[in-house]
């Protein structure tokens, strides 16, 4: 039996292998080996996460958590940007899922409005627009795909390590993670005033950083505006000349 | 009754019910048309091989029978998993949307051994069910974004870049329609909504009318109804975002169509119109027993098929709007609309009661005269100030090079 420790580091590396080898880097070389590489490399990082909880009892936990992790790689993966949008969207579902599992309801239901009801069908609408003939090759390609790779799962790594306490009982890394008890659920995420004292938060303390927020987004929509206005504008002119 | 046990058995009522009623409306809107025409619309099929004919309440199974004994056919251009998710995902999300729809809540007799109340909703307890509509609302535009792009045909795109964009802009005024009910029933719950209408015995259609305009057209522009049904718009786009779809997948754009209009009409009833509540009838209290419970749902059932009447003669009352119309009324009238109430409701809330105390007026007289009083104010102003007039003028730019195809 090895340490959990190490079947950690291997599912670690085994899974940038895996993910360098999905990414799309021009050829199709081995997407095929890459696929069942990170199917392992998953398998052996749920198969060391029993500190998370029972395979039974939180089941749900698991299968939300494979989705948003399988949907959030074929993200990456994908060739066709649509499919990276729908990808992404069923990640944004999969997290959304494991916020209502442990009580957020707002967040949960706050991610599905914001980032896959508004955010992604605007991403969908430009990249629909953008390509009526077919795909550019650079569209199609991952750049600097090693370096991808290892960067994102170095940072699965460290947190792997980092939780390792959670994931591990065995592994003496960090003290394990107390979960919350019911007393606290019910004075925190589950306070039916919960929402209530966010916005009090939000547009109390926080105001300025809200404020600035908005004044950004509004910023960005100028700037958009000006630019589509410096198109027609020069249309315009064109035609004015001919005449 | 074990938990999960109640919560599928809800489900299977709520699907069935959702299922059954999708039918027979298509058969109620195919009357109302009739009927508004002046013709005799379907009353023929009954029973099969008799000449009982039932009034025609044998046409929703002859035309669900039809759709489903359709060929399955895949045309060779389309994008196949795309065109095979899509109307999977428009369906999923407007059936889910009904979950936190509540229609009251009851006791059971205490020989079944029930101690809790029972709520009449899949899914009672969140806390955010008028957020949760509205994510899964969202979720429905993917249906109609991507089955639109996955047919690979400009008919079918246009319909769905249209529809996006149209579900995408009402989307703001719904919103801002819903936040003025919430302020003043201090809560997301729709249950609560309805409690706290009951309680106040005044229904916030009367004292909001505002919000309640503007939620009104809101919901008919998301169900995508005439006078804004541009997403589908036969006669110029052939049939829309579903042109390249047959058999099940149509009937399941089709079904999600109504569940939306369905949906549109329980969340005016629940808002505005008082849900469950009818003045001496049902009383305001949160669990009742069954008698009452029945009685209620009864109520709140009549309330929203007059909800769905009115949609469906909406249909056959006023023409499509232009699609720059369209825009127009959301981004320039309804929005500033919507923003007024927002910000009457919420100075009433702050300021409301020392206002009515010199005027001898009870919190809701002096609501409803805010209200009444903000509306008349919008309306004059719109009508002085006219927003979407400029749309009638004829384009500068165009008229100018007229001579060219001369």
């Amino acid at each position: 039996m090895l340490d959990p420790r190490h079947i950690l580091i291997l599912a670690v590396l085994l899974g940038a292998v895996g993910l360098w080898l999905m990414l799309p880097r021009g050829g199709a070389r081995g997407r095929a080996v890459g696929t069942v590489l990170g199917i392992v490399a998953l398998g052996l990082w749920f198969s060391q996460s029993h500190g998370l909880g029972q395979w039974t009892a939180d089941g749900m936990f698991f299968v939300l958590a494979a989705i948003a992790v399988v949907a959030a790689v074929g993200t990456v993966t994908s060739r066709n940007p649509v499919y990276c949008a729908i990808w992404f969207g069923l990640s944004l579902l999969g997290a959304a899922g494991l916020l209502l599992l442990v009580g957020a309801q707002f967040l949960a239901v706050a991610t599905v409005l914001v980032y896959a009801g508004a955010i992604l069908v605007m991403f969908l609408f430009v990249l629909m627009v953008a390509q009526p003939e077919g795909k550019a090759s650079c569209d199609r390609m991952s750049w600097e795909a090693g370096i991808s790779a290892a960067a994102g799962i170095a940072m699965v790594g460290v947190l792997s390590v980092a939780i390792g306490g959670v994931l591990a009982p065995s592994c003496p890394a960090m003290p394990p993670i107390v979960p919350p008890t019911q007393e606290e659920l019910a004075a925190g995420v589950l306070d039916p005033h919960q929402v209530a004292r966010l916005g009090g938060e939000l547009f109390g303390r926080r105001l300025i950083a809200v404020e600035i927020a908005g004044t950004l987004l509004l910023a960005a929509l100028v700037g958009a505006a000006v630019i589509v206005n410096q198109f027609s504008g020069r249309r315009h002119d064109g035609q004015s000349r001919e005449q | 009754m074990p938990p999960i046990l109640e919560s599928l058995l809800k489900i299977a009522v709520l699907i069935g019910g959702l299922m059954t009623a999708a039918a027979y409306l298509v058969l109620l809107e195919r009357w109302i048309a009739a009927w508004v025409q002046d013709r005799l619309g379907p009353n023929r099929v009954g029973v099969p091989l008799t000449k009982i004919r039932l009034f025609g309440l044998g046409q929703p199974v002859a035309d669900g029978g039809k759709f489903l004994t359709k060929g399955e056919f895949t045309p060779g251009h389309v994008d196949k998993i795309l065109y095979f998710l899509a109307p999977m995902a428009i369906f999923v999300a407007a059936i889910a949307a009904f979950a936190v729809v509540p229609l009251g809540s009851v006791v059971l007799p205490a020989s079944w051994g029930v101690g809790e109340p029972v709520r009449l909703a899949v899914a009672p307890g969140l806390d955010v069910g008028m957020l949760y509509i509205f994510a899964v609302g969202s979720v429905a535009v993917y249906g109609v974004v991507l089955g639109g792009w996955a047919s690979n045909n400009k008919y079918s795109f246009f319909g769905a870049i249209r529809s996006s964009a149209q579900l995408i802009s009402y989307e703001l005024p719904l919103g801002l329609g819903i936040l003025g009910v919430v302020l003043a029933s201090g809560s997301l719950r729709l249950d609560n909504i309805i409690i706290e209408q009951a309680r106040s015995g005044t229904w916030n259609a009367l004292v909001q009318p505002l919000g309640f305009v503007v939620f009104c057209v809101a919901a008919f522009a998301e169900a995508g109804r005439l006078p804004f049904d541009l997403p589908e718009a036969e006669q110029e786009l052939v049939g829309g975002y579903h042109t390249e779809y047959l058999g099940v997948k149509l009937m399941m754009y089709m079904v999600s169509e109504f569940l939306h209009m369905v949906l549109a009409a329980f969340l005016i009833v629940i808002l505005f119109l008082g849900g469950w509540h009818f003045w001496g009838l049902t009383g305001s209290a949160e669990a009742v027993s069954w008698p009452v419970a029945l009685l209620r749902a009864i109520v709140l059932l009549a309330k929203v098929m007059g909800a769905i009447f009115f949609f469906m003669l909406a249909r056959w009352s006023w023409p499509r709007f232009r699609y720059d119309q369209l825009m127009e009324v959301a981004w320039k009238v309804m929005i500033p609309w919507g923003l007024i109430n927002v910000v009457a409701v919420a100075a009433w809330m702050e300021y409301g009661v020392q206002l009515a105390r010199p005027w001898n007026l009870s919190a809701a007289q002096g609501m409803a005269v805010v209200g009444w009083g903000v509306l008349l104010l919008c309306w004059l102003a719109t009508t002085i100030i006219d927003p979407t007039a400029s749309g009638n003028r004829p384009r500068r730019d165009l008229s100018a090079n007229d001579n060219c195809l001369e």
